[in-house]
């Protein structure tokens, strides 16, 4: 491969003994996604399956069109918009309280697995919370319908059951990863901090909550990923808003642009979330490409 | 940790009195004015006293003797080396000087006082970098004295300035080279002015080159600054090119097999590792520590087996 075509970006491969030359990364790229809308529309078209019942790529491209400039949706009077953000809400909020309640106990959790550090917390609060891990949080919804009620906050009706489900789906990943971040940190460099002076508090500060951050924050990436998941899930099941809602009032009313539109909206929302997160922890740890154990 | 404070209190007025008048201050051990061509060796009372030190460790029922009735004595000012083969029990004894652990029989004293746990007064280096990767350089550098908002800019400065590190302050560890990692390790140990060094094969890991400069430079910033000097390694020339005394341990359980006083004049440099009495400490060492290397070869051996 010459230094021209390096530069140019074309990449040379072998076929049938002649060299021939690959397209450009950008056209690559573009084939692959009209590859992907073709056998969309070639499966809608023949009736593929149960395709030919569903909307096809091109209709679904002039359905988003249409919801993004505000037309409502799914029979309901609120655009597109008013459910992405009440499905937004919910995930943040829920994967905030997460985050809140986690964090500090797993950093609880990981630093009393440690020898000598008083009392064994880890043992009263880990088994307790370790039997309710093995549950999927989506078997949670029956149970936190019954469980949280419909609260109205400033206008706003707020679903807890919904919030709830999303809260114990991503509790757990942010648990367990605080708790390892904890504990796999290296003695020696708790060590090295109390023979430069550091006494307790500053060894939690300046060694222990750093050296954990990176976990902590990949915890709350997966934290988030799993509250989409969740918000969906219960959103079909307990919610009267929210993308989750619409797509499966979609379902029931078989508009079926309305499902594509919904799945396609969830999916760049969720995309977009965990790159929000991965550049803030990039942020945050600029360090985190390194092992610390 | 008040009494902690007091020590760093103390150390700091040492330091401010050092530049007036040197020599004469320096805790009284040493003669004033003898730290020329052929240095002091250390005289009068021992800084560090390990008396019949011995420590077991039992991780899941069994029972191993790390060190076994060890007395050694440092003196201010002094630097040892313990060589002796992997497993020994030598970074035991450092964990017991540096305070990490407790010993199961026998005592550590720090002038006079025993050991309760880690103190800024006794640094330790270890034998894997240990720069806090969250932190860039210059703060890796003050990390000492920040604990008790005691920053010495000018001196932190100057030690990065001595060792080749001017202009990385702002970067992380993990962009830097081993030596120069090895090297801002040094530089944060003795940014926080402590009274003993203890080194654990710090140079263990860097390439043949590196670590030869990195043994010349710790002998400039020793000679320069007066300090105590525990230096533990396998490696026969960095323990005979070091130090004032080697102290030959043997297999496990851990004991002093031999102590070797090394009389080459300082300050060295690495011509001195070609001379001929550099070559006879070398050989009597090696005869020492061969024996215990196979022993500890085959206690490895037998473990291995058993598990």
């Amino acid at each position: 491969m010459s230094t021209r075509d390096h530069v140019l970006g074309i990449d040379r491969r072998r076929l049938l003994g002649r060299e021939v030359p690959l397209p450009p990364r950008g056209v690559r790229w573009a084939m692959s996604v009209a590859a992907f809308f073709t056998f969309w529309w070639a499966a809608v078209e023949f009736g593929f399956l149960g395709f030919g019942r569903f909307v096809g790529p091109v209709d679904t491209l002039i359905a988003i069109y249409g919801y993004l400039a505000g037309e409502p949706v799914a029979g309901g009077n609120q655009s597109i918009y008013i459910h992405a953000a009440y499905s937004t809400f919910r995930v943040v909020a829920g994967v905030g309280l997460a985050a809140l309640t986690a964090i500090p106990l797993g950093l609880l959790i990981g630093l009393s697995t440690k020898a000598g550090t008083g009392i064994e917390w880890n043992n009263y609060l880990y088994p307790g919370l370790e039997s309710l891990r093995p549950i999927p949080p989506v078997a949670w919804v029956p149970a936190s319908i019954l469980l949280f009620p419909i609260v109205p906050v400033l206008g706003f009706s707020i679903n807890t059951a919904v919030l709830f489900v999303v809260f114990i789906g991503a509790f757990f990943p942010i648990l367990v990863n605080t708790v390892e971040g904890v504990r796999n940190l290296d003695d020696e460099f708790r060590r090295a901090a109390q023979s430069l002076g550091a006494d307790s508090g500053q060894v939690f500060r300046h060694v222990i909550f750093p050296a954990a951050l990176p976990s902590i924050l990949t915890g709350v990436s997966l934290g988030i990923g799993l509250g989409w998941i969740t918000v969906v899930a219960a959103e079909i099941i307990a919610g009267n808003y929210g993308l989750g809602y619409i797509t499966f009032q979609a379902y029931r009313l078989l508009q079926t642009d309305v499902i594509a539109v919904g799945m396609v909206v969830i999916g760049v929302l969720g995309y977009a979330s965990s790159a929000i997160v991965q550049r803030v922890a990039d942020y945050a740890t600029p360090w985190s490409d390194i092992e610390t154990s | 940790m008040s009494k902690q404070e007091s020590d760093a209190d103390d150390r700091a007025e040492n330091r401010n009195q050092d530049t007036n008048g040197y020599e004469d201050i320096q805790n009284g051990h040493r003669e004033s004015g003898s730290a020329g061509s052929e240095r002091a060796r250390a005289t009068g009372e021992a800084l560090v006293e390990i008396n019949e030190l011995t420590k077991t460790y039992d991780p899941d029922g069994a029972h191993v003797v790390a060190v076994e009735d060890l007395d050694l004595d440092i003196g201010d000012n002094e630097f040892v080396t313990v060589l002796g083969p992997s497993g020994c029990g030598k970074s035991t004894v450092m964990e017991c000087i540096a305070g990490y652990l407790e010993p199961t029989e026998g005592e550590v004293l720090i002038n006079g006082d025993p050991v309760a746990g880690p103190d800024p007064s006794r640094g330790v280096v270890f034998q894997s970098n240990r720069l806090f990767p969250w932190k860039t350089i210059g703060q890796n550098a003050r990390f000492g004295p920040q604990m008790r908002n005691d920053v010495d800019d000018e001196r932190i400065q100057q030690l990065l300035d001595d060792t080749g590190l001017t202009g990385f302050e702002d970067s992380y560890p993990h962009e830097l080279s081993g030596g120069m990692q090895q090297r801002a390790e040094l530089v944060r140990l003795l940014a926080n002015d402590p009274e003993v060094m203890l080194m654990d094969e710090p140079f263990s890991g860097l390439d043949a080159m590196t670590k030869e400069l990195m043994q010349e430079m710790l002998l400039d910033i020793w000679e320069e600054e007066d300090r105590t000097v525990l230096f533990i390694t396998h490696d026969v020339a960095e323990a005979i090119f070091l130090a004032d005394r080697v102290v030959v341990m043997t297999a496990r359980p851990g004991q002093i097999k031999d102590v070797i006083d090394v009389d080459i004049d300082r300050p060295r440099d690495s011509s001195v590792l070609t001379s001929e009495a550099f070559n006879e400490y070398q050989e009597r060492a090696s005869d020492l520590i061969h024996d215990e290397a196979e022993r500890a070869m085959e206690q490895k051996q037998q473990e291995t087996q058993e598990a």
